[in-house]
């Protein structure tokens, strides 16, 4: 540690080493670009906005039943409560579902 | 040693740019060969700032003095731990630091996203390279940490006493890692408005990092207070100066977004107020570097003034405007998915405590900028005091700490009447019978204190009852032991449970500072060897020999003086007496550093959990009084405990499960990767 690096011939030594280090660096960053294939696509989710949604919904609405029923066991929910509750999500969880079988279907049939 | 690491950041300027113009190419062409060029760049750009801040430290601890920041921040007698952590004590230092940590979660981010989120990537790779050629190019052409003296001295000046604490070696680390650690969310978020995938992808995809950050930054905040509590000697740990409410005002704005996130994922709603929350709370983290870094305002912890403010400013600009622009841009796609129901609901719950969080913050954005107001205004710095903060942060920091209680308790949608009922009566009922025994206690003797502690105990007595009926409940369902229904309870849902220490320890938080605001007491005493005195409850005596006097043969000198290369110091022993019984023993100094000549006070500390006893020595001359001021500060000890909580918690609620783990794989487009 005590070598002063930036005075003399080893100055330029270690100098001349992160040049080549740099040199490597931009052989591999420019590498994917000089070997890329036919299949250059980037990946991505194909979609349409109102499945995403849809698919986000169904998410939130099993959760909800789940944390509904847990509740419920816990005591912090009556039983009616929980029935109304829980009959809603019910009800919004199947909605969600049919649709996402349809955008499925639909989604299929175009393929 | 100088020209090499100029030569590495220039590299890592180099490559952050070649990264930008890769990754924009990557999303414009949607080509995966491009963005895999462009993450190559990013870890390029990790590769060369390393060596550059290898460069630096090597500097430092081979005694480089050739390096003006090596001569000014160090010197050949200073600690090895201490020329490590002499790499932030300069402004281009801690800028460089910045940058490192910005190059390592750019990587980071890089590496666990390589399967996932593709899409999303090549904006964020787009502008955290954005960043680091702000700061790699700030380092390269506007204040070196390379840069050399014409002529290289045999020693260094050293580093600012102030700095030389064991707190200032992981401090400003801690902090940095907070703020950097931001810029990771605003990247996915508005990599989320460029792609026009506003779903809670980008939310799921930074829920960790935010989480981390916010407990990297809470901690450094913490750890702060903690060094001026013992490094500062004025009896405190909190000022609210400048650099402080810098640190505390991302972090309040980036506990509102951890909390709204939540309304987003669960029920589709407040997607832009997200979207201007994150880029509200990156602003801001950009705001506290530039705060400590400009000299717009003068503080007791900025170590290093330039004219760098400009510069940052602009940043600010560019990325708070870009981003607004934006969100703008993209109203149409940010509409709620569902309206609010009812503002008794948790979503409604989750409103208002942002409502006042953000609130807290421009509160103390005011506060911290008025001097510059009104120096533009009426040509005359003028300061708001402590006063200013504490009158505003108290009503709205009550409000908040009941609502960690409340808020985990509310259903979602619509609380009804019998919910309410079922889930309050009993921290209610506890609450009301625990206040009135504090009457028994001094606590109500000021009756802020009186209301932090009897909202602390709703708060526990909520969040406990969620601990006891799920333990209860998954030990009847699950048939298992009740340590193993707890620990089942929590690993099933270690974001709501993790949430729900989190909040236990907020509440140590408003305790330690409700009892050592309210009840902290302290006195200023002048005493010669041998001398005692009576105040605030105690007696207080100078137990140092008198001049001429040499202690018993093979007893130390209870007052010794230390003389060595680094510094000069001198000790005074207080005993501290209670009716007649000793209490604690301090032992508070002062110390002259040498190369510098700079004085510094060493707080005579003794922690218990009641109170904390606190004397700093003023002045002690041979011959004559010595001069002291002492605390007495009640229940600061559990500021720090409530720290250790808290990141437990963020540890918990962070850790990502089993179920998530799964579903991040199973998301996992095949052949995403080019070889």
């Amino acid at each position: 540690m005590t070598l002063a690096l930036g005075s003399g011939a080893l100055g330029w030594v270690s100098v001349a080493a992160l040049a080549a280090l740099g040199l490597l660096g931009a052989v591999a960053v420019a590498w994917p670009l000089l070997a890329s294939g036919d299949a250059d696509e980037l990946a991505g989710r194909e979609e349409a906005p109102e499945h995403v949604r849809a698919r986000e919904d169904l998410s939130r609405s099993l959760t909800a039943l789940r944390e509904i029923a847990f509740d419920h066991a816990c005591g912090n929910l009556s039983d009616e409560d929980f029935s109304r509750l829980d009959t809603t999500e019910r009800a919004t969880a199947v909605r969600l579902m049919r649709q996402i079988d349809a955008f499925d279907a639909k989604t299929g049939e175009a393929a | 040693m100088a020209i090499f690491g100029r030569s590495a950041l220039l590299l890592a300027f180099v490559a952050a740019a070649v990264g930008i113009c890769l990754a924009l190419g990557a999303h414009s062409r949607r080509s995966r060969s491009w963005q895999a060029s462009a993450e190559r760049a990013v870890y390029a750009t990790f590769a060369f700032t390393t060596l550059a801040v290898g460069t630096l430290w090597a500097g430092l601890l081979g005694d480089h003095f050739e390096l003006r920041n090596v001569a000014d921040y160090s010197n050949r007698a200073l600690p090895t731990r201490f020329k490590f952590s002499a790499l932030w004590g300069s402004q281009a230092g801690s800028l460089l630091l910045w940058c490192w940590i910005l190059s390592i979660f750019a990587a980071l981010a890089v590496w666990l996203n390589r399967r996932r989120n593709r899409e999303l990537m090549p904006i964020v790779v787009a502008i955290l390279m954005g960043v680091a050629i702000f700061f790699t190019g700030v380092l390269s052409f506007v204040t070196s940490p390379f840069e050399t003296l014409a002529s290289t001295p045999a020693d260094g000046t050293g580093l600012n006493p102030l700095l030389q604490n064991p707190y200032m070696v992981i401090h400003p680390p801690l902090l940095y890692l907070g703020y950097v650690g931001l810029s990771v969310p605003f990247a996915f978020a508005m990599a989320a408005l460029v792609t026009r995938r506003v779903d809670t992808q980008w939310i799921v995809a930074v829920r960790r990092w935010t989480i981390l950050s916010w407990l990297f930054l809470g901690s450094g905040i913490l750890l702060g207070s903690r060094w001026a509590y013992e490094e500062l000697g004025w009896g405190g740990y909190w000022a609210w100066d400048p650099v402080e409410n810098a640190a505390l005002m991302p972090w309040l704005v980036a506990t509102a977004f951890l909390h709204s996130v939540m309304v987003q994922e669960r029920r589709g709603m407040l997607k832009v107020w997200n979207m201007s929350l994150v880029t509200l709370t990156f602003s801001l983290s950009l705001f506290g570097t530039f705060l400590t870094r400009s000299g717009l305002l003068s503080s007791i912890h900025a170590f290093g003034q330039s004219t760098l403010g400009p510069y940052f400013l602009g940043l600010i600009i560019v990325v708070a405007g870009g981003a607004i622009g934006l969100i703008i841009s993209r109203l149409s796609s940010l509409r709620s998915e569902h309206g609010l129901e009812s503002f008794v609901s948790r979503e409604g719950i989750f409103l208002f405590n942002n409502l006042l969080l953000v609130g807290l913050a421009a509160i103390v954005f005011f506060g911290t900028m008025y001097p510059v107001f009104t120096e533009a205004t009426v040509n005359r710095k003028i300061a708001v005091g402590p006063s200013y903060f504490e009158q505003l942060a108290v009503p709205i920091g009550v409000a908040l700490l009941i609502l960690t209680g409340v808020g985990p308790l509310v259903a979602w949608r619509k609380a009804s009447l019998a919910q309410l009922r079922r889930r309050f009566v009993a921290p209610l009922v506890v609450a009301v019978v625990g206040g009135a025994l504090l009457i028994l206690t001094p606590a109500w003797d000021h009756w802020v204190a009186g209301l932090v502690f009897t909202a602390g105990i709703f708060v526990v007595a909520c969040v406990t009852g969620e601990f006891i009926r799920g333990t209860q409940t998954r030990h009847r369902l699950g048939g298992v032991s009740w340590p193993g229904a707890l620990i089942q309870l929590v690993s099933r849902n270690r974001r709501r449970f993790g949430g729900y220490i989190v909040h236990l320890g907020v509440v140590l938080v408003f305790v330690a500072l409700a009892g050592s605001k309210s009840f902290a007491k302290e006195t200023d005493l002048a005493l010669l060897p041998g001398e005692s005195a009576d105040a605030i409850g105690y007696t207080f005596v100078n137990e140092c020999l008198p001049a001429g006097v040499t202690p018993p043969a093979g007893q130390p000198n209870p007052c010794p003086r230390v003389s060595n290369a680094n510094e000069r110091s001198v000790v005074l022993r207080l005993g501290v007496f209670k009716d007649g019984k000793r209490v604690v023993t301090l032992t508070p100094g002062r110390r002259i550093y040498v190369v510098s000549q700079q004085p510094s006070t060493e707080v005579g500390l003794s922690s218990t959990p009641a109170r904390d006893y606190y004397a700093v020595l003023n002045e002690m001359i041979p011959g004559k009084a010595a001069k002291l001021s002492v605390f007495i500060n009640p229940l600061v000890m559990w500021l720090w405990l409530s720290g250790l909580l808290i990141v437990f918690g963020g540890l918990v609620a962070a850790w990502p499960t089993r179920r998530a783990t799964r579903l991040a794989r199973a998301a996992e487009p095949s052949g995403t990767q080019v070889a």
